[in-house]
């Protein structure tokens, strides 16, 4: 090991980079912040990634929706009986939900009906029914989210809420409580009501629902009985908790390509800086190869020696760069970055972001940064190796 | 031995224009002398160094030390040639202020990755011989002109060199220094060593442990 | 498309490969055209300093095609997430026409430039400088060759359909598939064996008689029925599963990553097997070589026979 690295050639080429303070401090600062920025965008979005891979996990396994006309339309709830049917199917709930949109503060309030005696299809929503007893949650009572309390309060709005039925009229719903669910993503502009009163707001029968849920009981035949179901009811789309994972995924990975092609520009721009910067030197730089090669280096050794301060500084830059990454990441949770992947919306509260340590993110930026700052330098370092001694000692 | 047969060297200024720096040069200095090339700038004495460097090769014609055909060898093999059997004073001792007294001494042997102890070694031969050791470890740009002349000696020995080449060693120093120099050039020839000395300092002229004196003129040996 | 972070890492650096792998070109062909080392002109001592540049870039781009190429593992493990189907990278590589050829070119090509690499080395090492031209023409075919992997490479990674369904390795690989692989596979385990340990048991002997051309072609060989071997029988120990088939999964955390010794190992063996037929080297480098190969293969051979053996001790059967 020791053949291969050179530590006295190493100490030359630190000495070296200290020797032009200014430039060397330039190119470290400039790639310390591209690479900040990248590793930023790649720690928020993995933690992001395993945040919603998490909220997914907690979604119903498989999500039958009725289509007329390529839109989601309300289903039968005696379909429901047929499903229950199938081999495999431990249990099944029709679900009746939809968004209402407030118009004074222009935001989307989700609502979701629960009734008391039927069993949740989600924990957390099993916990709110233990949390709150029938009282607060009854025939004209709601229970609401932290987020649209706050909204609603806005509105002077304090202790009910006047909900706009399709034929115009009201519907006065007393806010029975406030919740702080589970999961920091999706609770802050839910509402929860009782089925009944949900069926009221948005005109839907008692022989509809929004849609059903199904379980499984092996999950490993999640595929299977959603084609069965699927055959079964030709005018629906069942969706399964893996095609919802790996749509999440894409969305990510279209988002940080975005944020990549971005980078590559501007890698692209410093590429060209680097390799101006390299290439002009001054008289006492050429000198110095100048006499380097005359008290016997080779050209081999002067590259060598060029590599070892190009790697040096594209290797500190990257160390620099990752630390602070991670302090700005998952210290300061990220201000300002956060936003342009989350989506800024009043209801969005803010949650923390997950540390996540993965290996591969680490390679990927390395690959994107190291290699290339050597490859830059390559032609410039080239140059001064191959200079006439000569020339340069008189 | 050195041997220059039938050298010339033409340099291409651009197409044009080419500058003839040595006509049919013919040259030869046994081991252990101790030689003064004399001439003006521009003479191409400068030239002849660079060239028993192996630094520079000729337009045609051999140079031949130690049997050795170095005009023909590929660049690192010149260059290995070059650290083993030559040392170089320069005009300006080109010594790199910033550093020690010690790493400026090492530099040539840097890429040799050799054991510390036998760094060490080769170190204490020279910095003792040339009486620079009580400032080892002192920055260069702190040393007086003295002490920086006998730096830039030890760093031309430091891999124990047959031959010394120095291209006008005495240009920017006052009359103390260069005879100062004089001084270490006999030392050096105690040592055995064959030095070659390029300069039009009037120093060094009619010296009596010179062995031969050679004056260049116009690119030609002046008989 | 796969429009993932990976892959237009893996394409970046791709280009930049393509940029300097051409000025290496354009150069080696200069360089073999009109090298002369006897000459004492001007041109001569500019192709001198153009063979240093050139052979920095190709040096250059072996460094970091090393890195890449495991990158480029990890890469088809990622994606295998997204296929439906793929439980890992061997589905992607199925995926497309591509894959299997993209595959194996890139592992020509890391043998190739490997080699390249020692006969620089070797002509660094002699004033005369022996094997410029050679080693100047050589880069200028292996060129073509690099240049198609970067192509494949790029066709590959934009016609993965992630809506399409590709198959595991579990079908690739397994007797009742209909592609040529499986003809190899339903091979008797015994036969394969007794080629694999007689392959290895000739590379003792020639390494003990020291004959360079036939223990490189055993090399070659060995390759070939160490591959074979490992994905029919000795994967199936790894795995402990007499039906897994497959050249990737034991590159996972699941098993240790022993993939990654095991192909580092046979690499290097091989490798260094190899270039003792094809470079003239002194007798010492040969020596050296030769006993770097015998080593790795070794290890190869006994990490490889350790997991069926253990696999007896603690159950008394075979799979």
């Amino acid at each position: 090991m020791k053949q291969y690295i050179n530590l006295y050639l190493l100490e030359y080429a630190i000495n070296s980079i200290l020797r032009q303070k200014s430039k060397s401090f330039f190119i470290v600062i400039i790639f310390t912040i591209l690479v900040f920025l990248l590793t930023s965008v790649f720690f928020i979005t993995t933690s992001i990634k395993s945040e919603l891979e998490s909220t997914v996990e907690s979604l119903p396994q498989i999500i039958v929706q009725k289509m007329k006309a390529g839109r989601h339309y309300d289903i039968d709830v005696d379909a429901l009986d047929n499903i229950l049917g199938i081999a495999g199917v431990s249990d099944g709930v029709a679900r009746v939900w939809g968004y209402y949109y407030f118009e004074n503060a222009g935001v989307n309030f989700s609502l979701v009906g629960l009734d008391e005696y039927e069993k949740q299809y989600k924990d957390s929503f099993s916990k709110i029914v233990d949390d709150f007893d029938s009282a607060k949650f009854s025939d004209d009572s709601m229970l609401v989210g932290v987020g649209v309390k706050k909204i609603m309060s806005k509105s002077y709005y304090k202790d009910y809420f006047n909900f706009i039925k399709p034929d115009g009229g009201l519907k006065k719903v007393k806010i029975g409580g406030v919740f702080d669910a589970q999961t920091s993503l999706e609770s802050n502009d839910v509402i929860v009501m009782s089925k009944d009163m949900i069926r009221e707001i948005f005109d839907i029968d008692d022989s509809h629902a929004t849609d059903l849920i199904v379980k499984v009981a092996n999950p490993k035949e999640i595929p299977t009985i959603a084609q069965k179901i699927k055959l079964m009811f030709p005018d629906t789309r069942v969706i399964t908790k893996d095609d919802l994972k790996i749509s999440y995924q894409n969305i990510f990975d279209y988002k940080s390509g975005i944020f990549l092609a971005l980078f590559i520009i501007s890698l692209f721009t410093f590429f060209i800086v680097i390799y101006d910067k390299a290439s002009g030197l001054s008289s006492e730089e050429k000198k110095e190869i100048g006499i380097l090669k005359a008290i016997g280096w080779t050209i081999d050794d002067v590259l060598k020696e060029k590599f070892y301060e190009a790697f040096i500084i594209s290797f500190i830059s990257y160390i620099f760069g990752v630390g602070f990454s991670f302090a700005y990441v998952y210290i300061f949770q990220a201000p300002i970055l956060k936003n342009i992947f989350v989506g800024y919306s009043q209801l969005k509260t803010s949650f923390e972001l997950p540390f996540i340590f993965d290996v591969q993110t680490l390679f990927l930026v390395f690959l994107l940064s190291v290699p290339i700052y050597i490859f830059a330098t390559i032609i410039p370092s080239w140059r001064i190796a191959t200079l006439e001694a000569d020339e340069v000692i008189r | 031995m050195i041997e220059l047969k039938n050298i010339n060297k033409v340099f291409e200024v651009n197409k044009n224009n080419k500058v003839i720096a040595l006509q049919n040069i013919n040259l030869s200095i046994d081991d252990g002398e101790i030689v003064v090339l004399k001439g003006a700038s521009g003479s191409g004495k400068s030239t002849i160094l660079s060239l028993i460097a192996g630094l520079s090769k000729p337009t045609s014609g051999e140079v031949i030390v130690d049997k050795k055909h170095i005009a023909k060898l590929p660049d690192n093999f010149a260059s290995i040639y070059r650290r083993d059997n030559i040392g170089f004073i320069f005009q300006k001792y080109n010594l790199i202020s910033t550093l020690s007294v010690s790493d400026n001494i090492l530099l040539p042997l840097i890429p040799l990755n050799l054991d510390f102890d036998e760094l060490n070694s080769k170190l204490d031969i020279v910095i003792n011989r040339f009486n620079i050791s009580h400032k080892k470890d002192s920055i260069v740009k702190n040393l007086s002109g003295g002490e920086q002349q006998r730096v830039a000696i030890a760093r031309a020995n430091i891999n124990n060199p047959k031959i010394i080449i120095a291209d006008e060693p005495t240009a920017n120093l006052d009359e103390k220094l260069s005879l100062n120099f004089i001084e270490q050039l006999k030392e050096l020839k105690s040592l055995g060593k064959t030095i070659i000395i390029a300069t039009h300092d009037p120093l060094f002229f009619g010296l009596d442990f010179l062995d031969r004196e050679i004056a260049i003129n116009g690119g030609k040996i002046v008989l | 498309m796969i429009l993932s972070p990976e892959v237009l890492t893996i394409f970046i650096l791709n280009i930049l490969f393509f940029i300097f792998g051409t000025i290496a070109f354009f150069l080696s062909v200069k360089i073999y055209l009109g090298w002369d080392n006897e000459s004492v002109e001007q041109s001569q001592y500019k192709l001198e300093k153009q063979s240093f540049l050139t052979a920095t870039i190709i040096k250059y781009i072996f460094a970091i095609k090393v890195p890449l190429f495991l990158f480029f593992i990890f890469t088809l493990d990622k994606i295998s997430n997204v296929l439906v189907g793929a439980m890992c990278g061997a589905g992607v590589v199925d995926a497309t026409p591509y894959g299997i050829y993209l595959f194996i070119l890139k592992i020509i090509n890391l043998y190739l430039f490997a080699y390249w690499l020692v006969l620089h080395n070797e002509d660094m090492k002699n004033e005369k400088l022996p094997f410029t031209k050679m080693k100047f023409g050589f880069y200028s075919i292996v060129y073509f060759l690099f240049i198609a992997e970067l192509v494949i490479e790029g066709l590959m990674f934009s016609s993965i359909d992630i809506d399409k369904m590709v198959s595991c390795c579990g079908t690739i690989y397994s007797s009742s598939s209909t592609s040529y692989i499986s003809t190899i596979f339903s091979l008797d385990s015994t036969i394969l064996l007794v080629l694999f340990y007689g392959t290895f048991s000739l590379i003792i002997l020639f390494y003990k008689l020291k004959f360079r051309y036939i223990y490189a072609i055993l090399n070659i060989l060995f390759i070939i029925i160490s591959l074979i071997t490992l994905i029919a029988f000795f994967g199936t120990y790894i795995y402990e599963l007499p039906t897994h088939y497959c050249p990737f999964c034991f590159l996972q955390k699941d098993y240790y990553y022993v993939g990654y010794i095991l192909y580092t190992t046979l690499f290097l063996g091989t490798f260094y097997g190899i270039v003792i037929g094809f470079i003239d080297k002194s007798k010492l480098e040969i020596e050296k070589s030769f006993k770097k190969s015998l080593i790795f293969n070794l290890l190869y051979v006994l990490i490889v026979t350790v997991y069926p053996v253990i696999y007896f001790l603690k159950n008394g059967v075979w799979l």
